[in-house]
Order: C-alpha cells, then sequence, then structure tokens
C-alpha cells in the first residue's frame, strides 16, 4: 500500500487553561495526522483533553503553541468546513426537524430552495420522511441523534467530529446509530474523528486508533486496525478484535495504575 | 410515561377500576360550576351580611350597589370611556416598556464589556421602587396619557429588560458553540439561538409587566387625572362611595384576566414548540 496522503496534520499543538492557582496544561505538543478519507478514533483517560483537540480543530478554542496544516496549508482552524457532532444531540427545541436540519445550510447562505431539497433529501435516506414537521421533542434518542447526523452530513464538512456521539444511547439503539454512520462515511467518502471512551466502539469502526496519554495530553501510541469489515457487528465479530481490544485496554490501564 | 402505566397495569391488576374513580368535579364544567358557585355564594353572603346588619355598607359597600352602579355606568356609557382610558393606557406602557427592556436586554448580549459595566447601574435603578417616581413623571409629563404611559414604562421596562438580558446570557452555550464551529458570525448566532431561546422569557415577563402596566396607569391616574379607573376609584373613595370603588376595582380584575388571557394565547400561538401533549404534571 502507497503511503496514504494527510488531510490534517496537528503539529505540537499546545494549550492550557488558566486556573485558581496555576494554569492547567491540558495539551502538551499533541502531534498526528488524519490520512484522506481516514477513520481516527482517539481514546484516552477521562479528562486527558480529547474534546479540546475538537474545540481547536472547530475553531471554538484557540491554541496556545502548534500548527495545523489541511492538505499542507497552514490554517488558523477549519471552522466553517468541519461537522461537529457531540454527546448531546443539540437539535434546536424551537425548530422542526427539517428545519434543523437546514441550520447548518442557512448558515451557509445556501439558496433557501436548493437547501430545502437537499434537506428533504437526507431525512429520506435516513428514513425520517414524515417526521419533518415533527418537533425534537417528541422524537426518541436514536432518532433525535440520527437528525444531529444528518443535520452534520448535509453540510458536506470536509472532516467530521464526532464527540462520543452515541455514548448517551443504549446499546442497540448505538449499534444502529453506529451502522448508518459507517454506511453514510462510505457513500459520501467522509474523513472522520470519533473521540470516544468505548474501545470497543473504536475498534470496530476505525481505520486507525489514537492513544492520548494522561493530562497534559500527548500521544501515546497510533494503532492501525486492520479489520476486514468496519460495520458495527461484523467487525465485532472479526477474530483479530479481542486483539485489538486488548491491546489498548492494556494501553489505558497502565495508565491508570500509574494515575493511582 | 408509557413505563410507568405499564408498571401501573401488572403492579395493580386486581383491583376494580371504580376504585381508581376520580374526583367528579375534576373537569371542565365540574371546575367551573364550582368556581360560579363559590363567586355567587360569596356575593350573596356579602349582600346577606349588609342587609341583615352584620357588615356596614357604608364601609364595604353593598353587591346590589355595585351591580347598580355597575348598570348605570353602562348605561351612560362612562364605564367604557373609563375603562378604555385605562387600557390604552396600560397598553401603551406595556408595549413600550417590554419592546424598550427586551431590546435593551438582549443588545447587552453583543458586548460583554458593556453589559459588566452597566449592571450596577441596571441593579441600582431596578431596586428604586418605580411608584416613588410617579410625582416627578407627573410634573415632567403632565397630567394627562403621557405621563400614566411614562410610569407604566418605568415599571415594565427594567423588568422585561433584566429577564432578557438574563436569559441571553443563560442560552445554551453548546447551540452557540455548534452554529458558531459551522461558521456562523454573531449576528447568525444571535438571530438563530440567543433570539429564539430567550422568547420564552420574554414571553413571561408580558404575564408580569401586563400587571404592572396596569398599576402604572392606575397609579398615575389616582395622583392626577380626568378619566380612567383609577379616577373612578380615587373620586369615589374620596367620597365614601364604596360601591362605586368595587365596581372601578371588578372592571380592573376583569380588564387583567382578560390581559392574562390575551398573553397565554399569544404564547401558543408564538411557541408552538413548547406545547405538551397531554399534562405532564405527575398524579400523585
Amino acid at each position: 500500500m502507497s503511503s496514504p496522503k494527510v488531510q490534517l496534520r496537528l503539529n505540537g499543538i499546545r494549550k492550557s487553561f488558566p486556573g485558581k492557582e496555576a494554569a492547567t496544561q491540558v495539551l502538551d505538543g499533541l502531534t498526528f495526522d488524519i490520512h484522506e478519507r481516514d477513520f481516527v478514533s482517539i481514546i484516552g483517560p477521562s479528562g486527558c483533553g480529547k474534546t479540546t483537540v475538537f474545540n481547536i480543530i472547530a475553531g471554538l478554542v484557540d491554541p496556545d503553541d502548534g500548527v495545523m496544516l489541511y492538505r499542507g496549508q497552514e490554517v488558523e482552524s477549519l471552522r466553517g468546513r468541519v461537522g461537529y457532532m457531540m454527546q448531546k444531540d443539540l437539535l434546536f427545541p424551537w425548530r422542526t426537524v427539517l428545519d434543523n436540519v437546514l441550520l447548518g445550510l442557512e448558515t451557509k447562505g445556501i439558496d433557501p430552495k436548493r437547501a430545502l431539497d437537499t434537506a428533504r433529501e437526507y431525512l429520506s435516506t435516513f428514513g425520517l420522511s414524515g417526521f419533518e414537521n415533527a418537533y425534537p421533542k417528541a422524537l426518541s434518542g436514536g432518532m433525535r441523534q440520527r437528525v444531529a447526523l444528518i443535520r452534520t452530513l448535509v453540510l458536506d464538512p470536509d472532516i467530521l467530529l464526532l464527540d462520543e456521539p452515541f455514548s448517551a444511547l443504549d446499546y442497540q439503539t448505538r449499534l444502529y446509530l453506529e451502522g448508518i454512520l459507517m454506511e453514510a462515511v462510505e457513500t459520501f467518502h467522509k474523513t472522520v474523528i470519533l473521540v470516544t471512551h468505548d474501545i470497543d466502539e473504536a475498534v470496530a469502526l476505525s481505520k486507525r486508533v489514537v492513544v492520548l496519554s494522561q493530562r497534559p495530553a500527548r500521544v501515546k501510541a497510533v494503532h492501525d486496525i486492520a479489520l476486514n469489515e468496519h460495520s458495527p457487528i461484523a467487525a465485532r465479530s472479526d477474530p483479530r478484535f479481542s486483539g485489538y481490544f486488548h491491546t489498548l485496554c492494556a494501553e489505558l490501564d497502565i495508565q491508570t495504575r500509574k494515575s493511582a | 410515561m408509557t413505563e410507568t402505566a405499564q408498571i401501573a397495569k401488572t403492579a395493580a391488576p386486581a383491583r376494580p377500576r371504580e376504585k381508581k374513580r376520580r374526583n367528579v368535579f375534576d373537569s371542565l364544567i365540574g371546575r367551573s360550576a364550582l368556581q360560579i358557585l363559590a363567586v355567587v355564594g360569596f356575593f350573596l353572603l356579602w349582600e346577606a351580611a349588609v342587609r341583615w346588619g352584620w357588615l356596614s355598607a357604608f364601609l364595604v359597600g353593598q353587591p346590589s350597589g355595585v351591580l347598580r352602579n355597575l348598570i348605570g355606568s353602562i348605561a351612560n356609557g362612562s364605564l367604557f370611556t373609563d375603562t378604555g382610558f385605562t387600557i390604552f393606557e396600560a397598553i401603551l406602557g406595556f408595549a413600550f416598556g417590554t419592546v424598550i427592556g427586551s431590546v435593551i436586554g438582549l443588545a447587552l448580549w453583543y458586548s460583554i464589556f458593556v453589559a459588566r459595566l452597566v449592571e450596577p447601574f441596571i441593579a441600582a435603578i431596578n431596586s428604586v421602587p418605580k411608584i416613588a417616581l410617579a410625582p416627578i413623571i407627573i410634573l415632567w409629563f403632565g397630567t394627562g396619557l403621557l405621563s400614566k404611559v411614562a410610569l407604566a414604562i418605568s415599571l415594565t421596562s427594567i423588568v422585561a429588560l433584566i429577564t432578557a438580558y438574563q436569559a441571553a446570557k443563560d442560552a445554551d452555550k453548546d447551540l452557540q458553540a455548534l452554529l458558531f464551529s459551522m461558521g456562523a458570525s454573531k449576528q447568525h448566532i444571535f438571530k438563530r439561538v440567543i433570539a429564539p431561546s430567550t422568547l420564552p422569557a420574554i414571553i413571561a415577563t408580558f404575564r408580569i409587566n401586563i400587571g404592572f402596566a396596569l398599576v402604572g396607569a392606575v397609579v398615575g391616574e389616582f395622583i392626577s387625572s380626568q378619566h380612567g379607573l383609577g379616577h373612578v376609584i380615587y373620586v369615589a373613595s374620596s367620597l365614601y362611595d364604596l360601591n362605586t370603588v368595587w365596581a372601578g376595582l371588578f372592571t380592573l380584575m376583569l380588564v387583567g384576566f382578560l390581559f392574562y388571557h390575551l398573553v397565554e394565547v399569544t404564547e401558543r400561538w408564538l411557541l408552538p414548540w413548547k406545547q405538551q401533549q397531554g399534562g405532564t404534571q405527575i398524579n400523585v
């Protein structure tokens, strides 16, 4: 296999937040690459700054130091080019399902008529036609997160930033949504960075897993996951699955012991 | 909801249905009947107490007298004129006060610097009992319509301002972050997150401000006026004409009541996403 092209490179990203007495160093020279059409999971002990990485990429937080290169060009952030999805579905309660999906398109200033057509098309692709005029309150957790996923995809972002998007859902719904996500990523050729607590999810979905250390976070290891299938259920039944799973667990376990 | 329903079904299967029967009066008609009964009973008791000499008609008035008074003032049209004046003053005060207050409150969201700068001044203005301003306001704005409206504005605008500003500050940060990551400008975030998420709070101030606007109008009329329900009440009470006082008060009550319901209708219309399907209060 030829060496894959780098889409996004984070180089020496540092960030500390002011605290009561001393500043808390959160990211300590974080460096890793995201390839074109990559699926990278970021795992690490809780509170290690995984969400801060996303906030820096999305432009919500400025790094103290370090550079970001997008396809070789230095960029300040990928604001406006990422699809950020969080654990909370963050649907706007005063907007109907359709209007929620339209949110990003409106922000981008896309012609309302075309935006409407696109939104309806996506909703029907993801089996949500008939719910266009429902308010989020009336939907189940899984459906709400599906709407959030559509809202993210409909913008056609360069990179999807998924911050534990399924961790609030029950296992069945999660498997189902993982399946939908993988299908969508295939269909729309998306690059994905997934922050997760769930090693099982990281192994099943990713091509590569970046392991972060305890705070201040550095990249501890990057593992290639070579499973034949990345559909959530097939991947979990792959004979190599448990090998990866244990390697990554061990990787995190060592850190827990250190901290204790 | 469905879960509790299921539990209820499995937990108490054998009990006969009749035991869980609801209160027969717990329906719209039942409740209305009880409410009307209470009102009629109250007035009958009052009337009887005056007629049998337990209460002095001079000091508390008499329902039959109040009714005669109301009919008389309806017949000569003065009730409508006075009520019209008071309503007009209150509505102007309410509308201007709420709009001015809400706009300033929301505008403060735009600049944290300005907001922090003016916060103590807002607190100071808020702590002044606005009614105490009434004499100055009459001095400045005269004895006509303007002074009543100004008094109502002084009461309503500060409530709207503080509520709108607080609600804008409390608007969901994650929703703002999400829009920002999509590349939205500050105006976009204001229009799509701040404005809609403060709307419920602003509408909640309608309820309070309807009352305050009426207070402003009536107090203004007490101090100096030629028309209005406040004028009627004030003049009548100085003449010990308790029946006229009550007629004015009941009319005011009716006006406030109607306004309150108008706010509810407005709320339902403006906030369709807040409407409940079925009751949410747990039946303990």
